[in-house]
């Protein structure tokens, strides 16, 4: 039971990584029908500029109480809007004019962006792993038997956090209905006047920032950044957003919790050499038996 | 407009043709001699390759100002097989190819990892050139069908020597010093390469063989970032320590680290020479890690102490975990090239007139701050010693060692 336990809430907080990278690749499938590969190296780009601002900051010898957590929220600002700017910048300058190109040029492109983004990262970095600063004091808290590191609760809480002010953002405000006018119909949605520039824009943003909160927690749970972390956790978020049927908000959510979960149990019961192929071959049986995801039905709208 | 370009291009190639002759042919005038070396000098590995490199350079630029027969000069031409951040076979054979196509290089030293130098070896020995490894210790590389197969091309002919000792040496000295810390009780991971695995299955035979308790056994795929999920299954067992077979690139750092994350941080940690440099990653969590390393602690031999001080002197930073290895297998390679240029009249030698001058026995040992070297039929020590350090503080400390001769 304590052991069961431990794995679920360690599945839990990987799943909520997977999860906010997941939903940038959803977000931008579902307005662009672009499955966006650089997206896992955005990611990676926000664990090393929340690492940079950390170190600078000191943040793990020289900060204490109050100061700490200014720091921490610092570096998690920064990832944010380093990321949202880096994201917008990718559509700005290699996805807006191959728009109306056939579907692969752009497919490409996102794979040519995302080589280009691991080696201008490795120049900034270098090849080696680097440790991520211990920011968040890991003592561990019981409730009943789930022993459960403060560590794995800040970062499941910033995650789920995020993902509600998303699922409220794309419902109730101006902007995220104009999303979800873009993703239903792009030239109606300008033909009622939404700058549809913008709003694909406006996107690429919101999913940047998102890969900057991922960035952050996972250089938190993980301990190190390092310039391709991006290429394997981003293939996982991928099959989450698969699983849970690419395009739809809801599901890229659960597909990474779901994910994390098997990461989790695969390792448990068959061994940490399999967790891979445990993963992946959820992506090659959700592609052959069902192929639009768990709650990727039909939807009248994508966002 | 077209055609003079062409005529142009073809004058040019014409010129330089004569110059491309000379770099495949016999380099008669040529007073250098080349060292080739093939580390890990970027990437995880940086560090080590790095320090390893620097005890050739040392080694290399003694000769010099000793004067070598004949009048050469020693040149040390290192190659990087990182790739992608970690050592990689593919780099490794293909700068040993490039090495070997330059006629000047007569030995070559290196490679740092195991599965690099299997890659390796079969290049090597097609090619008759001496190839010695400071650090590459799995079994396979000098021993048995798997040694057999490397020399395939070359059957009868062994150009790779190692002056480590090889992962059964060291898995069971390993499972020797856990027993003499009253460990008892352990789990053991491996990374699934070449070294890791081998070492484990060492240890963990050795290791039961002796009274010890082996809880149960993991392999990790390459590239994992979190090892939480197996940490948690390890705590259930509730070992007195964790075994990991690998290198601190392949997640060692990263499993000590999160070791902490789970409440595991009081256990110790141990592993083989893979994992010296892992204060890099884990930090001030490398506290209570356990390493053995394939040679004498150089601090504490005499011959040693004239190696460390010149390094210090020289490089401005402490021995590495390979440096005086590294030192002691170009010392041998040097001292190899020399004899066979005083054989061979003051001219320069031919690869295998190098070759047929490596020590083999008692009476042509070369003395290094590793102790004497000479090789078996195998290419391996004939006197190995493993010794055992700590990280405390996070710093090395040495601990003891094991004298392994025949």
């Amino acid at each position: 039971m304590h052991e069961f336990l431990a794995q679920l809430a360690n599945g839990v907080e990987l799943g909520a990584i997977y999860a906010l990278i997941a939903l940038g690749y959803t977000l931008v499938y579902g307005i662009l029908e672009l499955i966006n590969f650089a997206h896992g190296d955005v990611y990676t780009f926000g664990s090393f500029t929340a690492l940079v601002v950390l170190v600078a900051l000191r943040a793990a010898n020289v900060l204490h109480g109050a100061g700490l957590i200014l720091g921490i929220v610092a570096a998690l600002v920064v990832a944010i809007l380093a990321c949202a700017l880096l994201n917008a910048g990718i559509e700005r300058l290699a996805y807006r004019r191959l728009r109306k190109a056939p579907r692969l040029a752009p497919l490409i492109t996102a794979i040519g962006v995302s080589f280009m983004l691991e080696n201008l990262i490795e120049l900034w970095q270098g090849s080696a792993p680097v440790p991520f600063p211990n920011v968040i004091p890991n003592p561990e808290l019981e409730i009943g038997a789930l022993q459960i590191g403060v560590q794995q609760i800040v970062v499941v809480a910033l995650a789920v956090v995020t993902m509600i002010a998303l699922h409220y953002f794309v419902q109730r405000s101006r902007l995220g209905k104009a999303m979800r006018a873009v993703a239903q119909d792009r030239d109606a949605a300008a033909l009622v006047g939404i700058d549809v520039d913008r709003t694909i824009a406006v996107t690429f943003l919101i999913a940047g920032a998102l890969a900057g909160v991922a960035g952050f927690v996972g250089g938190v749970s993980f301990g190190s950044a390092w310039f391709l972390n991006g290429f394997g956790a981003g293939l996982r978020a991928f099959t989450a957003a698969v699983l849970g049927g690419i395009g739809n908000i809801a599901g890229a959510m659960l597909g990474g919790f779901l994910i994390g979960l098997l990461e989790s149990f695969s390792t448990w019961f068959i061994g940490g050499q399999w967790s891979n192929v445990a993963v992946f071959s959820v992506l090659i049986l959700v592609l052959v038996f069902r192929p639009s995801g768990l709650l990727g039905e039909s939807l009248p709208e994508k966002v | 407009m077209r055609s003079p370009r062409i005529a142009a291009l073809a004058a040019l190639l014409l010129l330089a043709a004569p110059f491309a002759g000379c770099s495949s042919g016999p380099a008669p005038a040529s007073t250098t001699i080349g060292i080739g070396v093939d580390l890990p000098l970027s990437g995880a590995d940086a560090s080590v390759g790095t320090s390893t490199l620097d005890g050739i350079k040392l080694a290399v630029a003694r000769a010099n100002a000793q004067g070598v027969p004949g009048g050469f000069t020693f040149a040390v031409q290192a190659l990087d097989d990182t790739q992608q951040g970690v050592h990689n076979p593919q780099q490794g054979a293909s700068n040993v190819r490039t090495l070997i196509a330059d006629d000047s290089v007569l030995a070559i030293i290196g490679p740092y990892n195991s599965n690099v130098a299997a890659a390796e070896i079969p290049i090597t020995n097609q090619a008759g050139i001496v190839q010695i490894s400071p650090s590459a210790v799995s079994d396979g590389l000098t021993l048995g069908a798997g040694a057999a197969m490397l020399r395939r091309a070359n059957p009868t002919v062994n150009t790779f020597f190692r002056v480590c000792t090889t992962d059964s040496r060291q898995g069971s000295a390993a499972a020797r010093f856990a027993l003499d810390l009253k460990l008892k009780r352990v789990y053991i991971v491996d990374d699934n390469e070449t070294y890791g695995l081998d070492l484990a299955n060492v240890f963990a035979r050795d290791f039961a063989k002796l009274g010890g308790t082996v809880l149960g056994r993991d392999h990790i795929a390459p590239d994992t970032q979190d090892f939480k999920a197996l940490l948690l299954k390890i705590k259930g067992y509730k070992p007195d320590f964790i075994f990991f077979g690998g290198t601190t690139s392949t997640g060692g750092g990263l499993l000590r680290r999160q070791m902490f994350d789970v409440g595991m941080g009081k256990v110790a940690f141990m592993g083989g020479d893979g994992i010296p440099d892992i204060a890099e990653v884990a930090k001030k969590r490398a506290d209570g890690t356990y390493y053995t390393v394939a040679a004498p602690n150089a601090d504490l031999l005499p011959a040693a102490k004239q190696f460390v001080a010149a390094y210090k002197a020289k490089f401005g930073s402490d021995v590495g975990p390979y440096s005086a290895n590294a030192y002691a297998a170009a010392e041998v390679a040097i001292s190899a090239i020399e004899q066979a240029i005083v054989a061979n009249g003051k001219k320069m030698p031919t690869r295998a007139q190098v070759l047929a001058k490596i020590p083999r026995s008692a009476k042509n040992e070369v003395l290094t701050p590793i102790g004497p070297i000479s090789f078996d039929k195998n290419g391996d020590v004939r006197k190995p010693v493993i010794s055992l350090y700590a990280i405390r503080n996070g710093h090395s400390a040495f601990i003891e060692q094991l004298n392994l001769s025949e």
